[in-house]
C-alpha cells in the first residue's frame, strides 16, 4: 500500500534510511523514505505501532571488543556466538555440525519493514548444516554489545533428512538502548525434528526484533518456544511453512511483560500442502502497565486438504493496568480442513488460590505456583534437562523480580 | 476443663447481601467427632468455607476459636499452619502442578510457619509412600497435576492422603462422600478412621446418614437456615435418614 501523500519522516526513519543506503540496499531505503515506519493504520503492526515506538536508531554497531556475561548458561551446550554482527570464531563443533558463514541476509522476500531492513543491513550469516541427530543442545548467542548499536545479525541453518537437534538462540548484551533485528532461517529435510528455542533476555533500553523462517518437508516435525523476558519492546515474527506432508509444528510462544514493556508474537503460519498439522500455543503473562500482545494467522492453501490446525493464546493478567491482545486470523482457502482458535484472558483463579491457601501455602508462593503451572504447558516438552532448568531459571526469575 | 478444639459462638456470615450463617454455636472438644447434617443450601458447606476463611464470604459477628485462638483476622494459609484442615467438597484441579510439588511446598510451608525445619527430599518420600499405601495411592498419581484427571474417588482419597500428612488438629470434611461408590467410600473411611487418635477433632459436613456408618460420629447436629437446630448422639442421624428434614421448617431444596 503506497500513500500518494508524502508521509512526514522522523528522525528514527531518517536515520534507516541512511544506514540503509549505505549498505546499498536502495530499495528498502526507499521504501521507508515514500510509506515511513508502519503504524496502526497498518494491520499487522495496528498494536504494535513502530513508529510510535521506535523513536530512535542508533548508529550501525561495530565490532564489539569487550562482552557482557552470557545471558545463559546450558551445561553441556555446543555454544556459537554472533556479536555486533560479526560471527566469533567457535570450538570445535560436534560430530554431524558443520558451520560456517554465507554472504548477505537469509530471509525470503516478504512484505515487512523489519524483514527488509534485516536483508538490506546483515552482511554475513552464520550457517549450520546438521547432517545427523546433534545430542548436545547448540546455542546460538547473539549479543549487541557496548554503545547503542543498531544491529541486524543472520542464522540459517540446514536440518537433514532424519536429523534432530535442539538449537537455542539466546540475546542479550550490554545495557544501552540498542536496536536488534535477527533473522533465523531454517529448512528441515524430510523427517527431521527440531527444537527451537528463542530467548530475549536484552536489556530494558533495548528493542529486539526477530523473523524466525520455518521450512518443513515431509514428515518433519518443529516445536519452538518464543520467550520474550527482557527487551522494553520486543517482537517476533514467525512464520512457518508446512511443505511437505506429515509435516508437523508445535509453535509456541511466551510474552513476559512488566511496567513499561511490549512485547509482541506475529505468527503466520502456511500450511501449503495436504496433511500437515500445526498447533500454535502462546501464554501472555502481563503485569504492571505494559502489554502483550499475539497475533497468529493460519493460511491455508486450496490444495492443503486434510489440514488440521489450531492456534490458541492464553493471557494471564497479574494487573488491572496490563493490556494482552490477541488476534487469531484464518485465511482458508481448501474445504476440507479442521481449522480453528482460541483465546483466553483472565487472572489468576480465586478458587485454585483459595485451595493452595487452605493448605497452608502463603500467598506469595502459592500466585508463584499458579503462574509456574500455566506456564509448564510450555516448558515440559523441553526434554533436555540441563536446558529445561535454565529455562525455567528464567521464568522464575522473572516471577521474583517485580 | 480443657480447651475446646474449636468453639464457635454465635456466628454470623454473608456472602454479598445474603445472611447463610445466622448463629452457629459448637463446641468440639479433643479427639471428638462431631457430624453436621442439613439439606442442600442449609449453609453447612458455607460454614466449612468460612471455617476455612475463603474471602468471598463476610462474617458480621461472632468469633471462631481453633485451640482456644481466634481465627477469624488470620488469612487461610494462617489458618491451616494453626492446625485446620479443610476436605473439599470438589477439589479443585491445577493444572500444570505436579500433586508431589504441591505436597512438598504444602508441608514444608507448614512446618515453616511452625518454625520447624523443612523436609528433607528422602523423608519427605518416605511419608508420601506410607500414606500413599493406606488409601491405594501410588507414585503414578502423585506425578500427574494436582487433582487434574483424577476421578471423583481418586480426588477424595487425595483429599485424605493431605490431611494424614498434614496432620490438623481440626479436620472439616466438606461432603467427604459425594461423588464416592461404596468401595471408595470405605477406602476413604478407613482413612479418616486412622487418623482419629483421641486428640484430633473432626467435623464431618454430610446430607446423607450412610457416611456415619463408617465415620462414626460422637454428636450429631442438625443445620437448618444458617444454625444448628438439634443436636444429639448418633441416633438423630438414624432418625434423620427415617423422617427427613420436615420436622425443621424450611421448604424442601
Amino acid at each position: 500500500m503506497r500513500p500518494n501523500f508524502p508521509v512526514r519522516l522522523g528522525a528514527a526513519e531518517q536515520a534507516l534510511i541512511d544506514q540503509l543506503k549505505s549498505a546499498g540496499a536502495d530499495q528498502a531505503a526507499e521504501r521507508i523514505s515514500v510509506a515511513g515506519l508502519p503504524t496502526r493504520r497498518v494491520e499487522s503492526y495496528h498494536y504494535t505501532d513502530l513508529k510510535m515506538l521506535l523513536r530512535a536508531i542508533p548508529a550501525l554497531g561495530q565490532p564489539a571488543n569487550e562482552a557482557s556475561a552470557p545471558a545463559l548458561r546450558v551445561p553441556g551446550a555446543f555454544n556459537l556466538m554472533i556479536a555486533n554482527g560479526v560471527i566469533q570464531n567457535a570450538s570445535t563443533a560436534p560430530a554431524g555440525v558443520i558451520v560456517g558463514k554465507a554472504q548477505g541476509g537469509v530471509l525470503t522476500t516478504r512484505d515487512d519493514v523489519l524483514v527488509h531492513v534485516n536483508n538490506g543491513l546483515a552482511k554475513e550469516a552464520l550457517t549450520l548444516t546438521l547432517e545427523n541427530s546433534v545430542d548436545p543442545v547448540i546455542q546460538v548467542e547473539r549479543r549487541i554489545e557496548g554503545e547503542a548499536a543498531h544491529v541486524a545479525d543472520a542464522l540459517k541453518v540446514f536440518v537433514a533428512d532424519g536429523a534432530s537437534a535442539v538449537i537455542l538462540e539466546t540475546f542479550s548484551g550490554s545495557d544501552a538502548a540498542h536496536v536488534g533485528n535477527h533473522a533465523t532461517y531454517m529448512a528441515l529435510g524430510k523427517n527431521a525434528v527440531v527444537t527451537h528455542i528463542t530467548l530475549d533476555l536484552s536489556a530494558r533500553g533495548v528493542s529486539h526484533f526477530a523473523t524466525n523462517e520455518y521450512h518443513l518437508a515431509d514428515g518433519a516435525k518443529l516445536r519452538t518456544l518464543i520467550i520474550h523476558a527482557g527487551a522494553g519492546l520486543s517482537r517476533t515474527h514467525l512464520f512457518p511453512h508446512m511443505g511437505g506432508a506429515g509435516a508437523h509444528a508445535d509453535v509456541t510462544g511466551l510474552n513476559l511483560v512488566s511496567e513499561g514493556q511490549h512485547a509482541d508474537i506475529t505468527m503466520e503460519t502456511s500450511h501449503a500442502v495436504p496433511h500437515t498439522s500445526s498447533q500454535p500455543l502462546f501464554k501472555s503473562i502481563a503485569r504492571g502497565r505494559s502489554k502483550a500482545v499475539v497475533q497468529g494467522k493460519l493460511v491455508v492453501a486450496r490444495d492443503a486438504q486434510k489440514t488440521d490446525a489450531k492456534f490458541m493464546h492464553q493471557g494471564l493478567m497479574l494487573s488491572d493496568e496490563a493490556e494482552i491482545l490477541s488476534k487469531p486470523e484464518l485465511e482458508i482457502y481448501a474445504d476440507d480442513v479442521v481449522c480453528g482458535h482460541g483465546s483466553t484472558c483472565g487472572k489468576l483463579d480465586e478458587d485454585s488460590l483459595f485451595y493452595l491457601l487452605s493448605r497452608g501455602i502463603p500467598k506469595a508462593e502459592a500466585e508463584t505456583m499458579l503462574v509456574r503451572g500455566f506456564i509448564a504447558e510450555l516448558l515440559d516438552p523441553v526434554e533436555d534437562e540441563a536446558l529445561n532448568e535454565a529455562l525455567q531459571g528464567v521464568v522464575d526469575g522473572w516471577l521474583l523480580g517485580k | 476443663m480443657t480447651t475446646p478444639v474449636l468453639e464457635i459462638r454465635n456466628l454470623h456470615a454473608r456472602i454479598e447481601d445474603r445472611e447463610i450463617l445466622k448463629g452457629v454455636n459448637l463446641i468440639i472438644p479433643p479427639g471428638e467427632v462431631h457430624a453436621i447434617m442439613g439439606r442442600n443450601g442449609s449453609g453447612k458447606s458455607t460454614l466449612s468455607y468460612v471455617l476455612a476463611g475463603k474471602e468471598d464470604y463476610e462474617v458480621t459477628e461472632g468469633e471462631i476459636l481453633l485451640n482456644g485462638e481466634n481465627i477469624l483476622e488470620m488469612e487461610p494459609d494462617e489458618r491451616a499452619a494453626a492446625g485446620l484442615f479443610l476436605a473439599f467438597q470438589y477439589p479443585i484441579e491445577i493444572p500444570g502442578v505436579a500433586t508431589m510439588t504441591f505436597l512438598k511446598a504444602a508441608i514444608n510451608a507448614q512446618r515453616k510457619a511452625r518454625g520447624e525445619g523443612e523436609l528433607t527430599t528422602p523423608e519427605f518420600m518416605r511419608l508420601v509412600k506410607e500414606a500413599g499405601s493406606q488409601l491405594n495411592i501410588d507414585s503414578d498419581m502423585l506425578k500427574r497435576p494436582l487433582n487434574v484427571g483424577f476421578s471423583g474417588g481418586e480426588k477424595k482419597r487425595a483429599e485424605i492422603m493431605q490431611m494424614a500428612l498434614l496432620k490438623p488438629s481440626l479436620a472439616v470434611l466438606d461432603e467427604t462422600d459425594s461423588g464416592l461408590d461404596i468401595d471408595a467410600l470405605q477406602v476413604v473411611s478407613k482413612g479418616v478412621n486412622a487418623l482419629r487418635d483421641g486428640q484430633r477433632s473432626m467435623l464431618v459436613i454430610t446430607h446423607y446418614q450412610r457416611l456415619l456408618n463408617h465415620i462414626v460420629p460422637d454428636v450429631v447436629h442438625v443445620f437448618a437456615d444458617g444454625r444448628i437446630v438439634e443436636s444429639g448422639d448418633k441416633e438423630l442421624a438414624l432418625k434423620l435418614e427415617a423422617e427427613g428434614y420436615a420436622n425443621y421448617g424450611g421448604e424442601a431444596a
